[in-house]
């Protein structure tokens, strides 16, 4: 155990607008937290910002005891939408980040195989996302991200465009395939009980400015099943954090309806 | 490792209903062929029985006959050699400078700005009108015919290029930098992909455009050519061989076309769904 990814005093405008102001957090190597909040928390700011994809207008982030300043191999990035190349075979798909780094020997081409048959996707290689559904196209983006073997997987709302049943599923199997590796991961979410159901740590998110209100530990134990879902215990957590956001989320509603 | 079933791809568990549809698709697959045969049959009739006057129009035999006779003596061939060497030295100069003009707009916002005016107003205008000029400065050889297909080509060509290296999505190009890409590594792995089917489609828009721009110039002033069968021919009032020349040039681009569509179907197969 130690440090893997250190956050101090983070700060972001964009023109006049604060998004995010004074955000510290110490992730411990192998932590799984998720950070949820009203639209317009600045929760995708935040991990944009850790994935070098947007630059920090104050303090700063630092993974392995380096700065971040740019987008880099050490972090996998799953998007929200699955932004698979439409062109290009499931497999193509998953080794580009290999590719883009100019690695695609044996080792690499073996490596992305195994990760597809852990996402689950064994037999697939070959098919081009066109011919994937909607959970099939997300279980590619995660093996993307996976198969540069960063040292701290960022995933924004992965599961977001999927159906209620697709995503359960989804979430046992992103369980699944966590407890095989550990990796560090950020998980940015606005569903609370797939926050609380995946994490070790859930920062829930305040508004105006985006700012960390409660960092709220999850002692759940693991392996975790659906089944816990409807514990009193499970239900405990989604209880307290929905509370701790609900006047957010109702001022960000009413501000969308006008 | 097994792959939860609700997962499974749409297309491989997509059965096909066959039965009721059979029909509609047969009569959808011979429409064509039926809707030839029988315009094709309607012109035979008028012309032999309505028209009967070979001054005015060829029946189909006849020009099937002109088609042959032309074939037999080689004259056709000829025709059909420069008209072809006109066209693809126009049309391939044509592709490569369009889609280089393309880029550069595209990539550069200097270059946008220089070039627009001169592509919205060349494209506009019918440069086919220019094509005697064209003679006068480079004679009735093959040179000013190219550069008629050139004017006509390039445009298209031009405009799509660059339409399709602007529409490339953002998603796709974030994805990428995620990775820590070079500027050079999305061009190649991300906005030239995804501008093929666009430079596709203006490549195709170009065919039709190149070989009106063939015929147009040759009627103008030429020594070869089926653009020169076609005014030789209307000169003799000889209909059959004036639509001996019109049917070639028809056929050529509906086999081109279809070559196109082919193409499209094995290059980017992905914006077919």
């Amino acid at each position: 155990m130690g440090t893997k990814l250190s956050i101090s005093n983070l700060g972001k405008f964009f023109g006049d607008l604060q998004v995010l102001r004074g955000i510290d957090l110490a992730v411990e190597r192998g932590e799984f937290i998720s950070v949820v909040g009203p639209s317009g928390c600045g929760k995708t700011t935040f991990l944009r910002i850790v994935a070098g994809l947007e630059q920090a207008s104050s303090g700063q982030v630092v993974l392995d005891g380096r700065v971040v300043r740019s987008p880099g191999g050490d972090r996998g990035f799953v998007f929200q939408t699955d932004s698979l190349l439409p062109w290009r075979t499931v497999f193509a798909n998953a080794i580009i980040g290999r590719e883009i780094a100019g690695q695609v020997g044996p080792a690499e081409r073996q490596r992305t195989l195994e990760l597809l048959k852990l996402v689950g996707l064994e037999g697939f290689e070959h098919y081009h996302p066109r011919q994937l559904s909607g959970g099939m196209r997300q279980r590619v983006n995660l093996a993307r991200a996976l198969a540069i073997d960063p040292q701290v997987l960022l995933m924004d709302e992965p599961f977001s465009s999927l159906d209620a049943q697709t995503r359960e599923i989804m979430q046992t199997e992103l369980m699944r395939i966590w407890e095989e590796g550990r990796k560090t991961v950020l998980f940015v979410t606005h569903q609370i009980d797939e926050a609380v159901f995946l994490s070790d740590r859930v920062l829930v998110f305040a508004r105006r400015p985006g700012r960390l209100r409660e960092n709220v530990s999850i002692n759940l134990t693991r392996p975790r099943t659906l089944a816990m879902k409807r514990t009193p215990e499970f239900v405990r957590y989604v209880d307290h954090i929905w509370r701790l956001i609900e006047d957010d989320v109702r001022a960000s509603v009413i501000e969308e309806m006008v | 490792m097994s792959v939860s079933t609700q997962d499974a791809p749409a297309e491989a568990t997509q059965a096909q209903a066959v039965t009721p549809i059979l029909q509609g698709a047969r009569l959808r697959y011979f429409a064509g062929v039926i809707s030839v045969l029988g315009g094709l049959l309607f012109w035979e009739l008028v012309s032999r029985v309505l028209v009967a006057n070979p001054l005015f129009l060829a029946a189909p035999s006849q020009i099937l006959q002109a088609i042959y006779s032309l074939t037999k003596s080689g004259e056709m061939q000829g025709h059909m050699a420069i008209s072809a060497v006109e066209f693809a030295l126009g049309y391939v100069i044509a592709s490569v400078l369009g889609i280089i003009l393309g880029f550069a707009m595209a990539e550069s916002a200097t270059a946008k700005r220089a070039l627009q005016p001169w592509i919205s107003g060349l494209y506009a205008t019918p440069t086919i009108a220019l094509a005697p000029l064209f003679i006068l400065w480079l004679g009735i050889g093959i040179w000013s015919k190219v550069l008629v297909v050139i004017f006509l080509v390039l445009f298209p060509v031009t405009i799509n290029t660059e339409a399709g290296l602007r529409t490339t999505s953002e998603r796709l190009i974030e994805m990428l930098r995620s990775f820590g890409a070079s500027s050079r590594q999305i061009f190649f792995k991300v906005s030239l992909p995804s501008a093929m089917p666009f430079i596709l489609a203006g490549l195709k828009l170009g065919i039709g455009r190149g070989l009106i721009g063939v015929v147009v110039a040759e009627l103008f002033g030429s020594r070869a050519g089926l653009g020169r069968l076609i005014s030789q021919s209307a000169d003799a009032f000889n209909m059959p061989e004036l639509f001996a020349g019109v049917v070639v040039l028809a056929f050529a681009g509906i086999v081109m076309t279809a070559g196109f569509a082919w193409l499209e179907a094995k290059l980017v197969p992905w914006t077919k769904d």
